[in-house]
């Protein structure tokens, strides 16, 4: 016996005869994504009566028989919480890929729907719902599942405790806009203005250091400078209140990675050694230990930022060989987004050791966030340090704030405003799992 | 072997096979053609009837575990033949006889819940989705709703 096929790939060459509909993106959703609608169900307020099933009933069939309804209280007397299944309205919802009717379809507004005049009431949707959120009637093994009562949920209207509550969402979105402008102009600062002068930085009386490169000097030298020093303690204060904020938002070499991550595929795969994120803080230390051997900066020579702010710039000094540094490490963005930051650069092996003493944390609450159906600050974070495996389980994933860059992709992109910044000591988003 | 035949006899008569004219509606409308590539009449609703009308015995038959038990060839039927009832009732029976090995467990409650070719579709379907979700839809529909009334609430 063969194993069951999947439709599209068949080799009778039988497709379905319905296509399905694909979603157009357009221009305008780049920038002003349309909001779909959703509910909100909060435990802390759920007190388990029922008449969010009942009031569903009565729309369903007409009469009141909680077993018709499209939602279902799952009532843990024992810990006395109760939570509420419906349908979650995914973005690439599982039910639609699983039915083998194309019954269930996800329209324009983003509403997932059951075409009652294809349903045959099989059941695979529950089978394939992460949420088991289709359920079957009890008297008439039918499937119901919520439609969102076209924009008005009766059983939002009726929850006596607001338990459930009608959203449309929120997301930042403008953070993007923010971020690509700071960005920008500190590129053009520190490439093309004050030439080289990331590595060095001379207002009036006022100097910063590239730490990394102060850190060399000290140990190139063997000589404490006290601008370094200042300047070393200066970016480490600033990196314990802010995280690494620089990655995301000073460092020009930083700032062309994406803009290089816009344009070219994903191809390779990395080492699996490198998952670790160790190796960057080998490479720092082999810039340390490479500057006491020979008494000058060893990585500062290669540094991609330094090399950024040398080669390339205003007054065009063109330095052959030290050009091809950067489209060089630019090209590991074939592999992953942000690579170099990843998993090598040294500056911000430095950072993330000061950013482990890090005052602000972002969280993701489990709670508002829609798991299964969502996952796309996992899919936008250029560091990939959001579980999305977790997210998925519906935990509130732990994000390491030494490896996050603090671009606040997250925050600007969560439709649901489950991403936030906490401090440190809070205790995350009410109702979050920690587990 | 009488006993069997009686059950046998008695699950045919609940789910009315032999007011079947044999048009083959339900065929025609069962989600299993879209579904399996084997498709074949020995599968299909029609051959099922056929098979339990004149007697033979299917609890030995993997033909019967590729159904969904949906409602499409029940409501089709002109003669009110209810194929769901009739697979039901034929699975009953061979799980009695020692077929579990048909049927998915849920790792979590140990209840048998999904047929294992309807599985394997479903997953089949699904192949794109990390390996981490298709452990989770390996649960039954119960237990993955406690789980996250145990992570959420």
């Amino acid at each position: 016996m063969e194993p069951a096929n999947n439709i599209r790939d068949n080799e009778l060459g039988i497709d379905d005869l319905r296509p399905r509909r694909l979603e157009k993106r357009t221009l305008m959703d780049r920038f002003m994504p349309r909001r779909r609608p959703f509910i909100l169900f909060d435990p802390d307020r759920c007190t388990g009566c029922g008449t969010c099933e009942t009031i569903c009933a009565t729309r369903n069939v007409g009469s009141i028989a909680p077993a018709s309804a499209s939602i279902r209280v799952i009532r843990n007397d024992a810990r006395g919480r109760n939570l509420a299944v419906y349908c979650q309205h995914c973005r690439k919802p599982l039910c639609v890929e699983a039915c083998p009717t194309r019954a269930m379809t996800r329209g324009e507004d983003g509403i997932v729907r059951i075409e009652k005049l294809f349903c045959t009431s099989c059941g695979l949707c529950t089978a394939a719902c992460p949420e088991a959120a289709p359920l079957r009637d009890g008297r008439t093994s039918e499937i119901r599942k919520c439609d969102l009562c076209e924009g008005d949920p009766l059983c939002v209207r009726h929850c006596p405790n607001s338990a459930l509550t009608y959203t449309k969402g929120k997301a930042f979105r403008w953070i993007k806009g923010v971020r690509w402008t700071v960005q920008l102009i500190s590129f053009m600062l520190l490439v093309l203005v004050f030439l080289g002068t990331f590595c060095y930085f001379n207002a009036g009386s006022f100097g910063l250091a590239c730490p990394t490169g102060a850190l060399q000097n000290i140990f190139a030298t063997g000589r404490v400078l006290l601008a370094g020093l200042t300047s070393l303690l200066a970016i480490f204060l600033l990196t314990v209140l802010l995280g690494r904020f620089f990655c995301g938002w000073i460092c020009p070499f930083g700032f062309v990675l994406d803009l290089v991550d816009r344009i070219i595929p994903k191809k390779f795969g990395l080492p699996s050694f490198l998952k670790t994120r160790m190796a960057k803080y080998g490479i720092l230390g082999g810039a340390a230990a490479g500057s006491a051997a020979f008494g000058f900066q060893v990585f500062c020579t290669v540094c991609p930022i330094g090399t950024l702010c040398r080669s390339y710039g205003q007054q065009a000094m063109f330095r052959g060989a030290e050009m091809a540094i950067v489209p060089l490490l630019a090209g590991l963005e074939l592999t992953e987004r942000r690579s170099w930051c990843r998993y090598f650069c040294p500056v911000g092996a430095l950072l993330a050791l000061f950013a482990s003493l890090h005052l602000l944390k972002i969280v993701i609450g489990a709670k508002q966030c829609k798991k299964f159906s969502c996952i796309q600050c996992a899919e936008v974070c250029p560091m990939g340090i959001i579980n999305a495996d977790k997210l998925r389980e519906g935990l509130s994933p732990e994000i390491p704030m030494t490896e996050c860059i603090g671009c606040l992709r997250c925050l600007d992109r969560c439709p649901y405003g489950a991403a936030k910044i906490r401090f440190r000591w809070q205790k995350g988003v009410p109702g979050e799992v920690e587990r | 072997m009488a006993g069997l035949d009686e059950s046998l006899r008695r699950i045919g008569k609940e789910a009315g096979i032999d007011r079947c004219v044999e048009c083959g509606r339900c065929t025609a409308v069962c989600p299993m053609a879209e579904m399996y590539v084997n498709f074949s009449i020995a599968m299909s609703p029609r051959g099922i009837i056929k098979k339990a009308l004149t007697g033979e015995s299917l609890a030995a038959d993997r033909n019967l575990w590729y159904c969904t038990e949906c409602n499409a060839g029940t409501d089709a039927c002109p003669q009110q033949v209810s194929c769901r009832d009739l697979v039901r009732g034929l699975r009953r029976l061979a799980l009695d006889a020692g077929k579990q090995e048909e049927m998915s467990v849920c790792p979590c409650c140990g209840e048998r819940f999904l047929a294992l070719p309807v599985e394997d579709f479903v997953l089949g379907r699904l192949r794109e989705e990390p390996p981490n979700v298709k452990n989770w839809l390996k649960l039954c529909p119960a237990c993955r709703r406690e789980g996250y009334l145990r992570r959420n609430a």
